[in-house]
């Protein structure tokens, strides 16, 4: 690995990346607009600029460069000599910042942006604190350039990251660059606006509040948001993301950078993706049927209900007449909790799956790019964790069916006694398995919204979304990934994981670290969740 | 001193001369038949020899560019470069619409000298009349077989493609030329890697004006020597000077390097003077990004090195413009300023906002309601911006800054005198109307 010394500061980097990128990496804030690692270099916001050692050419001895060198645009060298901290190169930022903010509208009062906009942190930061243009700013038009994306010129930076993006990733060359000079605009052409399923990722990529997400345009400050790393649950591929919420309200999902899954993106459909979080239709107590009784017992009670119930069962019909349907929406540990509680009443019980969702074909981007030259994957398979359920079925062993199986078998009456679990986003319940409700005398249901097989359950849980849960999923590629609780569940209803841990009568609160740690001696790759790293601030 | 006989210009008045009957009858071509025999090697090395420097602007050594390429170049490609767009400038459409076989003679030999099997003429949208002279030329070379397969029965093909520019003055830029070429925006490349390396799709690339291609086949038909012997040691081989503005002939002339801007101004057989009751007040000498020479300075060489120690950016495209003592500094701040700010591609950030930014101030200061402070601000925004300190992708922006910074400089007493001048009703009025 290649040693540089930024600021008299030796730093060891990785081969090829250019220097801005091993500054920011080791934690410098280096200013910049149009560098982003996943992007091709263009090196025109000029404000990374930086003096280097270099040899005289007529001397050989060492001097800083007469020029300022572009950091982003310089691939690092072993032994390579750099500084930033000079009065040259404050000097260019500065005035670059003044050159930045002069047409700038300066209309950060109304701006989505504010908060985490990199034209307010540098020009905090780097830039001069006033203006010295008496005139006319320049004012560049507003547009509305897709179904969700807005475009407000006045405030761009010209980086290009956009345009780069629709030409590179997503590969669909929606944006360009049109007129000249300080008047150039980003744009679209007549007919074609920015409808992508990827286009959600210039309005992240876009350092200032040029583009805009129509969907969370003046919802609310970002200061006042938080952040929760996760992962999207929108199908297999997985994506690290982060939850933006405030007040147990989720307003946004935004891409985290992972090398090994997204990179720096993710799609539209995963992205728009939360919605049925705050539906209102979703079951938010536990119900009990006792006859024609239907009562809302206590938390407190529910684990001592469920066991009794399906020890009783068991006592009367046998623990073969029992089966439990695990979903590809719950996490491992969840499935891993109910299985286990599941076997253990019931030894002889019968596992299955539920119906993994599927639509349309995988999308490769850029579009039409095959093998290697694939940025980005959008599953078809819209479910986050097939593997992982499969991973806690095969440990756990025993009579295991498929879907298919398990709706026949009930339908000859071999089951008794059922533990559904549903949380798919969207009505899953069919004719055929809202039939089959009818052919248990226990039925327990756990999921999201109300449905046709309610109304034969004995008992029925409230599940949570992902956002109010924790645990891992297994993406397609079979990397384990956590992701962590951002809001609480609405009104009584309580997390998942927490109410199959107290049913499996484990001690303590439940969290996902502590359930793996469980689940390792069975399943050894659980011991270690995979989390992206954590980037400093302005880092990609 | 012996009257200099023109070499590039030679066919200028004579009748007919764009045909290639003519050119051919007078010792046209025979250039391009010699290189044919020799080894590309050895054109380079003549070339070099020659000091040939590149009539674009810049003035680097052609011979030396050509030596860049890798030695085992197979798929280079010559462009030339005919988008003429510095404002006074026009020896290269002189230069195509008197002799267009001149310059295809010019590019024959280039290209077999770079090994190039393709050329492509750039020439400048606005140049309707030009591109018509040239197509007709190539065409009847092509029909002569001179360009296409086995030129002149040796082994050596050569297609030549004229491609009309869209307007753009970056475009003259060679990299910003490659980009228009390639069907994108010209915009300007970053460097490396440099044209002769990966250039035009992605192959390596020669860029070359046309004056300096003409002056090729006469370095190949008389020598390196012939050549060096014209004009000083560092500015070798006849140039193209263009004059405009109130003199009596205004025009394009041919002479060695060795004249001086008052010469090009007084001179008889060039600019013959300024007309009756105007006097010099100014001259832009190297097309307008090169900066102003006061009239004190006249004596200024139009060499390659001379306009260095007047604080100019250099000889630029040797196409002077003269100011007369009726024009307002303001006026000519304010053209200058304009014409950058509404020229520059976009790209970098300095000279995108910079030269919108000056034009803004030049304006403000042209129409009356301009301050003291605004001449410092337009120096600092000039100090900060161009290729040189390294703000920028490419040369734009220094020509951008040489006017506006030498204009302020040098006039910066009439500047001063105007602002102060100002009548503060009028400022007001101004500013309300601009803002």
């Amino acid at each position: 690995m290649p040693k540089i010394t930024i600021d008299n500061q030796e730093i060891e980097c990785c081969n090829g990346v250019p220097v801005l990128q091993a500054a920011l990496e080791a934690g410098r804030d280096i200013p910049h607009y149009c560098y982003h690692p996943g992007l091709s270099v263009v090196a025109s916001c000029r404000l990374c600029l930086m003096e280097m050692m270099m040899p005289n050419p007529k001397t050989q001895e060492l001097q800083w460069s007469p020029k300022l060198v572009p950091s982003c645009q310089t691939p690092v060298r072993d032994g390579m000599v750099v500084r930033f901290d000079s009065e040259r190169v404050r000097q260019s930022q500065a005035t670059c910042m003044e050159f930045f903010l002069l047409n700038h509208p300066l209309d950060c009062p109304v701006c989505d942006q504010a908060g985490e906009c990199h034209l307010q942190d540098y020009s905090f930061k780097f830039g001069k604190p006033e203006s010295r243009m008496v005139d006319q700013k320049l004012v560049n038009p507003k547009k509305d350039i897709g179904p969700n994306t807005l475009l407000y010129q006045d405030r761009c930076v010209m980086c290009t990251r956009c345009v780069r993006f629709t030409d590179e990733i997503s590969g669909t060359h929606e944006l360009c660059m049109v007129n000249r000079g300080s008047r150039t605009e980003i744009d679209v052409f007549p007919g074609r606006p920015l409808d992508n399923p990827l286009q959600g990722n210039v309005v992240d990529i876009c350092p200032v509040g040029s583009l805009l997400d129509k969907d969370f345009l003046f919802k609310r400050r970002v200061w006042e948001l938080k952040g929760t790393p996760s992962i999207c649950p929108g199908c297999a591929t997985g994506c690290a993301i982060r939850i933006d919420h405030a007040n147990d309200k989720v307003y946004r999902l935004k891409p985290r950078f992972n090398p090994k899954v997204n990179q720096w993106w993710m799609c539209d459909e995963g992205r728009f993706g939360f919605k049925y979080v705050h539906n209102k239709k979703r079951i938010r107590s536990p119900l009990v049927r006792r006859g024609y009784e239907t009562l809302t017992p206590s938390w407190e009670d529910i684990p001592e209900i469920v066991r009794f119930r399906l020890e009783e069962h068991v006592r009367e019909k046998g623990a073969a007449k029992v089966a439990a349907v695990l979903s590809p929406f719950m996490a491992c540990e969840e499935a891993w909790l109910l299985a286990r509680f599941v076997r253990e009443i019931a030894p002889q019980s019968v596992l299955a799956m539920g119906p993994v969702p599927m639509e349309g074909e995988d999308q490769f981007f850029p579009v039409g790019a095959k093998g290697d030259a694939v940025r980005f994957t959008i599953l078809k398979e819209k479910c986050p964790n097939r593997r992982g359920v499969e991973m806690v079925l095969h440990a756990a062993g025993g009579d295991i069916v498929t879907f298919e199986q398990f709706t026949e078998r009930s339908g000859k009456g071999d089951f008794s006694a059922a533990w559904i679990v549903g949380g798919y986003p969207k009505p899953w319940v069919d004719k055929n398995t809202a039939k089959m409700g009818a052919n248990f005398e226990l039925l327990v249901l756990q999921d999201l919204f109300v449905n046709e097989l309610m109304a034969g359950a004995a008992i029925v849980l409230p599940s949570c979304a992902w956002v109010e849960r924790e645990g891992s999923f297994v993406n397609a590629a079979g990397l384990i990934q956590s992701f962590e609780r951002a809001i609480d569940p609405p009104d009584t209803a309580r997390r998942d994981g927490q109410y199959l841990y107290e049913i499996a009568g484990l001690p303590g609160l439940y969290t996902g670290e502590r359930v793996r740690e469980r689940m390792a001696e069975a399943l050894p790759a659980f011991a270690k969740a995979y989390a992206a790293p954590e980037l400093p601030v302005h880092a990609h | 001193m012996a009257v200099f006989e023109p070499v590039l210009l030679r066919n200028r008045d004579v009748e007919d001369s764009t045909s290639l009957s003519v050119y051919e009858s007078r010792g046209g071509y025979g250039a391009a038949r010699k290189a044919l025999k020799m080894t590309p090697v050895e054109i380079i090395e003549e070339v070099k020899k020659a000091n040939l420097r590149g009539r674009g602007g810049a003035g680097f050594p052609a011979g030396v560019k050509w030596g860049f390429l890798p030695k085992d170049r197979t798929r280079t490609l010559l462009c030339v470069n005919a988008d003429e767009s510095e404002p006074p400038t026009f020896c290269n459409r002189v230069l195509m619409e008197t002799d267009p076989h001149q310059l295809i003679e010019g590019t024959i030999i280039a290209a077999y000298a770079t090994q190039s099997q393709i050329a492509y003429i750039y020439i400048r949208v606005e140049f309707h009349e030009q591109f018509h002279i040239l197509q007709r030329a190539v065409d009847e070379a092509y029909a002569k077989g001179y360009l296409g397969k086995r030129i002149f029965g040796s082994d050596y093909s050569l297609e030549c493609y004229l491609h009309r520019g869209a307007g753009a003055y970056v475009c003259g830029e060679e990299t910003g030329l490659i980009e228009s070429l390639e069907g994108k925006r010209g915009w300007p490349r970053i460097k490396p890697p440099f044209p002769a390396v990966e250039g035009l799709f992605r192959r390596p690339t020669v860029v070359n004006n046309v004056e300096t291609l003409c002056c090729v086949p006469h370095i190949i038909e008389r020598g390196a020597d012939w050549f060096t012997g014209i004009g000083p040691p560092h500015s070798t081989g006849p140039k193209l000077f263009c004059i405009s503005g109130p003199v009596k002939r205004p025009g394009c002339y041919e002479a060695p390097m060795t004249i001086t801007v008052r010469d090009l101004i007084e001179r008889e057989d060039m600019g013959g003077g300024m007309l009756p009751g105007k006097k010099v007040k100014a001259v832009l000498p190297g097309g307008v990004s090169m900066g102003i020479l006061t009239a004190d300075e006249l004596d200024m060489k139009m060499d390659f090195e001379d306009p260095r120690k007047y604080a100019l950016l250099g000889l630029g495209t040797a196409a002077a413009v003269v100011i007369d003592d009726a024009t307002d500094m303001r006026m000519v701040l304010r053209n200058m300023a304009r014409f950058y700010g509404t020229e520059s591609c976009g790209q970098c950030t300095q000279c995108r906002e910079g030269t919108a930014w000056m034009h803004k101030i030049a304006t403000r200061i042209a129409m009356g309601a301009g301050r003291i402070e605004d001449l410092d601000i337009l120096l600092e925004t000039a100090r900060n911006m161009g290729m040189m300190p390294g703000l920028s992708i490419c040369g734009l922006p220094d020509g951008a800054t040489y006017p506006i910074e030498t204009i302020v400089n040098k006039f910066r007493g009439e500047l001063e005198a105007a602002i102060r001048a100002q009548a503060p009703e009028r400022a007001k009025t101004v500013l309300s109307v601009l803002n």
